[in-house]
């Protein structure tokens, strides 16, 4: 054999020795322009840079509701009427058309700002979408969770599949072509876990699946978030408080501008600002709205349960009774607090006992890797600067993932999923 | 003549990584740790998040119970009567004759928001609502369109509620009206006042025709609803009844000191 050949051979075998890497964006080249990862957790992108998505008057959409756990109307007090059906959207496309079905992240709504920015963008681009709320989110809890306790991603997931059925089955006449799968954040991870389940149930066969800034070990992202709310901020002392203070800042940033003016750009603007936050403050604000869902997690499952460890079992509760003194008490709760209180417990009543390494590998990424390294149609979007990561996760994405792996240098935790680089990768994913 | 700036630039490499590694370090694997530079506090002391959002709990509400059966009525009217008439007449409604009612009814409301502002003693901001006034009621065709915002006059919201909270009028009790959904004791007083002013100024006479045609009332509450992006249920918490009270208590007290 002459030298030359037999080099290409040396390297082509090489080449297939080693695994495909991921795809990391230059960050010379990506344009972002929010480079503290806190604050484009926070602000996301300013507006100029946002893709252009149709406009409400251009969507056809309605809101549904499907009764998939009857014995909850008999179960959950009277003040819960709104919660008893699972509630979901659904934009329709005119005639046949691929279906997207969008989970959204922790505790988040079927119809908070993230669903709604993605069903915008996928349903512009041609696609029936769903959007469907967190298995961790307080009406997804209580209408379409078998055991209201979220954490365990598997039992998530199955519900999550139960309630994707149960919606294709409300539109028999809606013409579908092929079926896709996204969430973002929590959402993704149940993404994952639900692709997985659909290899043997078959009800989609999802052609892609998308996952956006998953965590990657769940008690890692846990401890992250709960972390966030214990930082140093400065400004605080006995007679002012956080609120007051992001407030005060607030107040004084509309005195200077001289009117009130709400709208996309103004956590942005309110940044470049005087009146700027410090990352402390940007942390606990952040931090600050996953205490308020891992206490409404807390509430609901102990209430749905039956618990006792916040509302009293058999408790009154009526239209007009007060739950304040158990918003008290839920408040106090963290994410690590739910897990060690609700969570392992059920699951060691329900799996035989176990340890908490590993029931955090069970619910984490790790349960999937074997699935995730052979299934080409599952890809990842992450951010090198995501506040919900730890040490040694990229690599495990980099590992699992290979080239169906992209790296943003920027972003935070989502912050960039609403910039126009990102979401044309997204629909080029998608279009295959 | 070599060595002092090889020294000083050994030092500025020093320095410079120094700094580096201040800033950032990056895993091998390219994750940037972005929470290590972040100060906490010591570990027996981390209670300021417990402490600030009780401390924000403390609204003065004596009547929760029944606030609490208006809220849920409120949110039931909104799911079954209110929001399927403002869908109906958003489908059958062209967007630019949308807009053009919702511009139409901001005019008349900006007598009552010159009025206060006047009556707080706000010079620009009284000047200014004049001449959006003037503007759009005669360039604007009566209100039906805006050019006052296009030419940098935005619209400044002032209500009698304000203007009795800018002279130091306690909120008093939180209150959840009927329909028009939360509201305290001293915004309500100022509802009234601010309805009464209007039918007095009677501007294009609106408040007398619609005396006699009460379909113009129904459309300048439509267009309200239909303009105001608030979904009961969207907070998606149990605890939606609490959130709200204190984003309208801390929304009303930022307006004031605006």
């Amino acid at each position: 054999m002459p030298p030359v050949p037999r080099l290409l051979a040396l390297f082509s075998l090489l080449a297939l020795a080693l695994p495909a890497s991921a795809v990391d964006i230059d960050p010379s080249t990506y344009g972002y322009p929010i480079s503290n990862a806190l604050e484009a957790t926070l602000a996301t992108t300013p507006p100029e840079l946002r893709p252009e998505l149709p406009s409400d008057e251009d969507i056809d959409q309605d809101d549904y509701q499907v009764k998939l756990r009857p014995e909850r109307e008999f179960e959950l007090p009277e003040n819960f009427w709104s919660v008893k059906k699972m509630r979901y959207r659904l934009a329709e496309q005119p005639g046949e058309a691929p279906l997207i079905f969008i989970i959204a992240g922790t505790g988040a709504h079927y119809a908070s700002s993230t669903p709604e920015y993605l069903k915008r963008l996928f349903y512009g681009a041609g696609y029936h979408v769903v959007q469907l709320s967190s298995p961790t989110s307080y009406d997804f809890m209580a209408s379409a969770s078998r055991f209201a306790t979220p954490g365990l991603t598997r039992d998530d997931a199955d519900d999550l599949y139960r309630a994707m059925q149960a919606v294709r089955a409300q539109h028999p006449k809606l013409k579908v072509s092929d079926y896709h799968l996204t969430g973002y954040s929590l959402g993704a991870l149940h993404a994952a876990f639900v692709s997985e389940l659909d290899e043997t149930r078959r009800s989609f066969n999802f052609k892609r699946v998308l996952l956006l800034n998953p965590p990657v070990n769940l008690y890692t992202s846990v401890n992250n978030l709960d972390r966030l709310v214990q930082t140093k901020v400065e400004g605080i002392n006995s007679s002012t408080n956080f609120y007051e203070l992001v407030l005060g800042k607030l107040t004084r940033y509309f005195q200077q501008k001289g009117y009130v003016d709400i709208n996309d750009a103004l956590l942005y603007d309110f940044q470049n600002s005087r009146e700027k936050l410090s990352d402390e403050q940007m942390a606990m604000m952040i931090g600050a709205a996953f205490r308020f869902s891992s206490s409404d997690i807390a509430f609901t499952s102990d209430l749905i349960n039956r618990r006792g460890l916040i509302t009293p079992v058999e408790y009154p509760i009526s239209e007009g009774t007060s739950l304040t003194p158990f918003f008290r008490r839920a408040l106090q709760c963290d994410f690590e607090c739910y897990m060690t209180e609700q969570l392992i417990p059920m699951w060691r009543a329900r799996y035989d006992g176990g340890s908490q390494a590993q029931l955090i590998e069970q619910v984490s990424l790790y349960a999937l890797s074997d699935y995730l390294k052979g299934s080409s149609k599952i890809a990842v979007m992450h951010n090198a600067d995501d506040i919900i990561l730890g040490s040694g996760d990229l690599g495990f994405l980099r590992q699992t993932f290979g080239e169906r792996l992209t790296v943003y240098p920027l972003g935070g935790h989502c912050g960039n999923l609403n910039y126009r680089v990102n979401s044309d990768a997204m629909l080029e994913f998608f279009r295959g | 003549m070599a060595k002092p700036i090889s020294l000083a630039v050994l030092f500025a490499l020093l320095l410079g990584s120094n700094l580096a590694c201040a800033e950032t370090t990056v895993d091998a694997d390219g994750f940037k740790q972005p929470l290590q530079n972040l100060q906490f506090n010591p570990g027996l002391d981390q209670r300021e998040f417990e402490r600030s959002t009780l401390e924000a709990l403390d609204v003065y509400d004596p009547l929760e119970s029944w606030n609490r059966r208006v809220y849920h009525f409120n949110y039931r009217f909104d799911e079954w009567v209110f929001l399927p008439i403002v869908d109906g007449y958003r489908y059958i409604t062209p967007n630019i004759v949308e807009t053009g009612i919702s511009n139409f009814f901001s005019n008349l409301g900006d007598v009552p928001n010159l009025l206060n502002s006047a009556l707080q003693l706000k010079g620009e901001r009284a000047m200014k609502t004049t001449a959006r006034l003037l503007f759009n009621t005669t360039i604007g065709v009566a209100g039906l369109w805006d050019p006052a915002t296009l030419m940098g006059l935005p619209k400044q919201k002032e209500d009698f509620g304000q203007t009795l909270g800018y002279y130091g009028t306690p909120s008093g009790p939180y209150l959840i009206l009927p329909l028009l959904g939360p509201s305290n004791l001293r915004d309500t007083g100022g509802l009234v006042v601010d309805f009464a002013a209007k039918k007095e100024v009677n501007w294009l006479n609106v408040a007398e025709t619609s005396s006699d045609h009460p379909e113009i009332t129904l459309l300048e509450v439509v267009d309200q609803r239909s303009t105001v992006n608030f979904r009961y249920g969207q907070l998606n918490s149990p605890f939606e009844y609490e959130k709200i009270r204190f984003f309208y208590h801390e929304a009303r007290k930022l307006q004031i000191a605006e």
